[in-house]
């Protein structure tokens, strides 16, 4: 009997040595074409189509694309780097390309790119310090989604007044807020990182505020205009559904919430979620005034190649090839969440056919793309950890700006040696 | 049998199974949920009470996730590596289980807390030296990366030597004074009486590694290499936002094998010891 | 007690199978995160440089560290006494002969076999404020709550979680270590008139001695490094009131790139795992000698 169960387990047992030689067969690289690997994010399937007609078009460089997982990527991309195997071309998002960037990671491309510039835009979120590191391949930012049926029960006209407008927003949230009945007027981020960011501060930029200025070396953060801009945003707390974002855009669907700051990756999921949702789309809210602008958050996918890449020549041709217009655009369309850094894709006949769609394109022209600073992270973290504080009345709003103004002033002194 | 042991001792015997049955219903709900909400083709995971029981009734959501990529080959690649794991495992976690249990030997103590310091350390920092590691020895991307780190897991050594101390002296003892061989004694003294606790060792690393996302993850590139867990968060898990219905559907059909092995090894975990000794 | 064995050869080759793939892939991994932890390293700059103390001398100043432990040893303490007696309690009952046992055992075990992200999503959904939880409670006419988005139930809320996941796992490796138990013991006390109770407490926990210990360290372990439900769920918030030290460490390590820092913090959290442990052992050996 044991002797039987022994014999099995040497089989199974020697199970990997077999298989291991099929294992091996998938990672060596054939000899004759170029073989390029590329890291990226999208889903196989609608990557995959796009890097075949890449090969029939090049034939002498074939592609190996590993998708990344969203949650996990960064270790995915730290760890081959660390074992010196990272691949050849690469997608970063832009809020990590600052750090790759100055920690010279990248190849300076600035060269081979001349003859891309004029045709891609948001080229600053792939640059460091005047040179050129990756090629803009989508961009992404965040818009006002509001829900149509509940602007008109509430006595309002949803297409003559959109919430684009701070007073238009406090007004339309405060007539759908019935908190009794499971209706709220507005949905306020909080508790989870990194996304607060993206909702606070396209008010403090529409105001005219910002953190750095314009030259990056000193923190603006503690002005007036950011203190108008939290204070509004913490004066919408009595009209509001404070939640992380996932929940955020799950009472909209479930049509609990009138108006909503989120990103275009809700147009993948409300037609099978809420296809009975009657919704509009509209730029954020800027406060009233000649001069105020409606900004949103801006962020993008670089494609980067790697400083020690042997095959850079056939990396870089993959890159333009990827962010070309048309080939951008076909991911765009069915990954929905971004779109095109190719100039001019607003007028293409899907935006045109796509109101809601085209409206984060618009958005996109008035975008802040935070800048490629190597502590931009913690910076994003002094300013969550205490516009999140005042949120819960643990400081108030003055006190919030200064202390996050100190914490951001520290991380600029930090980096003078 | 049953009959005889309910007798009037255990007055408490209703009270103990409505209690079970209580909390097996806490135990299930949300599994039901998991259910419900994959058959949902519309408003998956957002109808609060009504994901319970979706009406209609829909398989869109398998259907969208075997398309999605070739589940096929993942589950072949998940079920290989599960299975030689789980071998290795029993096998040798009842060897190294019993050396602590009953063995004395040169470095054992230092060995035992290195065992336990494995355990301790969080393996958030011992991923990227284990990738470099795997990335100089060339295993990147085989099957050898996702079996031979797994194949003697800690957590099991320390369960055998924990089960096996328990054990009774006697029969080795006797087993030694007939002149058997320490092989023998181990195999035809101890193996059998550790059935209930190899039971639990199969069951925990089947369950540990047919669930384990992060080193297949890291340690394989192409798609004929990945496994169950990989290929559906490569899908149903964007940046911003989960498909439910999609999400659920996967996890449902990826813990369906893990039942089926609860289910063959539990026996062995209460008939263990009178099965072998009987004998 | 028995007489060790004198056959040292073949110890070795017990011990063989293992000691290679631990000296590889877990021996070797631990003994370079330790050196880590005493450098700075950023892989995408390069390799370690040596910095000696100052990472630990850090982690001493860094106020984050502590709150992060803080909420750490609040789950720890928190989890692990309802855990182990839910188990042993759940273990003891699925012990007896009972209608529909295997149906009972499945049930409990459940749970389990879902893997914990996927039950941290499915839990995140539960606790959402117009979710499955909240529905319940206004069925009953209670009022609703934002669990997770609360600084105050947040954490409570994943512990709550935690212990439904992992009674019937521990009461799994309860009820295996119960067969371990002769049954002439139980036949003995019950000639002597011994009640179920007094008979569990003089017979089967003593007896249980070592599985406890087993369960008591490796939960302990578990819980400490509490990592994936903060990941899914809260990452860390709301006003890091979910905060973690493994989630710090993760969000040192793969966030800001401060390899060295985040291994400091990871040995930091083992020394605290492995004073805890030590009790363990001292408690329970002290128990089995008196």
């Amino acid at each position: 009997m044991i002797g039987k169960i022994m014999r099995t387990m040497s089989w199974l047992l020697l199970l990997p040595a077999v298989t291991g030689v099929f294992g091996c067969s998938g990672g060596s690289t054939p000899a004759g074409p170029i073989t390029v690997h590329f890291w990226q994010f999208w889903e196989a399937d609608v990557v995959g189509p796009i890097l075949t007609r890449f090969e029939a078009e090049n034939p002498g460089i074939k592609v190996q694309m590993k998708q990344l997982t969203w949650q996990n990527g960064r270790e995915e991309i730290l760890a081959a780097v660390a074992a010196n195997t990272a691949p050849d071309l690469c997608e970063l998002g832009s809020t990590w390309f600052g750090r790759f960037a100055a920690d010279g990671a990248l190849a300076d491309i600035s060269a081979e790119t001349d003859s891309l510039r004029a045709r891609l835009r948001q080229w600053e979120a792939a640059m460091h310090n005047g040179r050129v590191y990756g090629v803009p391949w989508v961009l992404g930012t965040r818009a006002v989604f509001y829900n149509k049926r509940l602007f008109r029960e509430a006595g309002l006209n949803p297409d003559l007044s959109p919430p684009d407008t701070w007073p238009r927003l406090m007004e339309a949230a405060s007539k759908i807020h019935k908190p009794d009945a499971g209706t709220y007027g507005f949905g306020r981020n909080s508790g989870e990182r990194y996304v607060l960011f993206k909702k606070f501060m396209p008010l403090a930029w529409s105001n005219g505020g910002d953190v750095l200025s314009a030259d990056g070396l000193q923190s603006v953060f503690n002005s007036t205009e950011n203190l108008e801009a939290l204070k509004f945003w913490l004066s919408l707390k009595s009209v509001s559904l404070t939640e992380r974002q996932d929940q955020i855009d799950q009472a909209f669907k479930q049509e609990r919430i009138g108006i909503i700051q989120s990103g275009a990756w809700l147009f993948k999921t409300l037609p099978t979620d809420a296809p009975k949702l009657e919704y509009g789309v509209c730029r954020m809210p800027r406060p009233d005034g000649n001069n105020r602008v409606n900004r949103s958050f801006g962020g993008g996918e670089i494609l980067v190649i790697f400083k020690n890449s042997p095959r850079r020549e056939a990396a870089l041709k993959l890159a333009a090839f990827l962010a070309r217009g048309d080939n951008a655009l076909a991911l765009c369309r069915v990954a929905k969440s971004v779109q095109p850094a190719a100039v001019g894709m607003e007028n293409d006949d899907y935006y045109q056919a796509n109101p809601g769609e085209r409206t984060f394109v618009e958005q996109l022209t008035t975008a802040v793309f935070p800048p490629n600073d190597p502590s931009w992270q913690e910076m994003e973290n002094a300013v969550e950890n205490w516009v999140e504080k005042a949120m819960f009345e643990k400081v108030t709003a003055e006190k919030a700006l200064e202390e996050a103004d100190q914490e951001i002033v520290a991380l600029l002194h930090a980096r003078i040696p | 049998m049953s009959s005889r042991m309910v007798g009037a001792r255990d007055r408490g015997h209703w009270l103990i199974v409505i209690g079970l049955s209580i909390g097996l219903v806490t135990m299930l709900l949300p599994l039901v949920w998991m259910v419900g909400t994959s058959l949902k083709a519309v408003g998956a995971g957002l109808g609060g009470l009504s994901d319970l029981l979706p009406w209609p009734v829909s398989l869109k959501n398998y259907r969208d996730i075997l398309a999605s990529g070739p589940f096929g080959r993942y589950f072949l690649n998940s079920a290989v590596v599960a299975i030689v794991v789980v071998a290795g495992n029993i096998l040798f976690s009842a060897m190294v289980g019993y050396a602590f249990a009953r063995r004395r030997f040169v470095g054992k103590g230092p060995l035992w807390w290195g065992l336990l310091a494995t355990l301790m350390v969080p393996k958030q920092v011992t991923m990227i030296p284990i990738y470099v590691l795997t990335a100089k020895l060339h295993l990147i991307n085989t099957y050898t990366a996702l079996i031979a780190p797994f194949l003697v897991d800690a957590f099991n050594v320390f369960l055998m030597r924990s089960y096996i101390e328990q054990l009774p002296h006697d029969l080795e003892e006797a087993a030694r004074v007939d002149g058997a061989s320490e092989w023998r004694i181990f195999f035809n003294v101890v193996f059998p009486l550790t059935r209930p606790a190899l039971a639990v060792v199969g069951i925990n690393t089947f369950l540990v590694n047919w669930n384990n996302f992060l080193y297949p993850l890291i340690l394989t590139n192409s798609d004929s290499m990945r496994t169950l867990p990989v290929g559906l968060a490569l899908y149903a898990q964007g940046e911003n936002s989960v498909s439910w219905g999609h999400l659920m559907a996967g996890s449902c059909l990826s813990t369906l094998p893990i039942l089926v092995v609860f289910v063959i090894f539990q026996r062995h975990i209460i008939e263990g010891i009178t099965a072998g000794a009987g004998k | 007690m028995h007489t060790p064995g004198r056959h040292g050869p073949s110890t070795l080759v017990f011990l063989l199978p293992w000691l290679l793939t631990f000296g590889i892939f877990a021996l070797y991994p631990l003994a370079d995160s330790f050196w880590v932890s005493f450098t700075r390293y950023n892989p995408i700059q390069g390799p370690p440089v040596f910095i000696g103390l100052d990472n630990y001398a850090r982690l001493l100043r860094d106020p984050i560290f502590w709150t992060s432990l803080r909420n750490t040893l609040i789950f720890v303490v928190g989890t692990i006494p309802l855990t182990t007696v839910g188990a042993l309690l759940v273990a003891l009952a699925l012990n007896r002969h009972l209608p529909m046992k295997a149906l009972f055992r499945a049930a409990w075990f459940m749970p389990t076999i879902v893997s914990m992200v996927v039950i941290s999503l499915v839990f995140k959904n539960f606790y959402s404020p117009f979710g499955f939880l909240n529905a319940i409670l206004s069925l009953l006419g209670l009022p609703g709550h934002a669990w997770l988005q609360d600084p105050d139930t947040a954490l409570g809320a994943i512990m709550l979680m935690d212990v439904w996941a992992a009674v019937g796992y521990y009461a799994v490796i309860f009820l295996a270590g119960l067969q371990a138990i002769p049954a002439e013991l139980y036949e003995a006390a019950a000639l002597d008139g011994g009640s179920g109770w007094r008979k569990h407490w003089h017979i089967t926990l003593p007896l249980l001695r070592s599985t406890m210990l087993f369960i008591l360290v490796i939960n302990t372990i578990r819980s400490f490094q509490v990592f994936i439900e903060i990941f899914v769920m809260t990452r860390g918030g709301p006003l890091d009131s979910t905060l973690t030290t493994v989630y710090y460490l993760y969000d040192r390590a793969f966030n800001s790139f401060e390899l060295g820092y985040a291994s400091a913090l990871a040995w930091a959290l083992f020394a605290v795992t492995l004073g805890a442990s030590l009790v363990y052992v001292r408690v329970l050996k002290d128990r089995g000698a008196a």
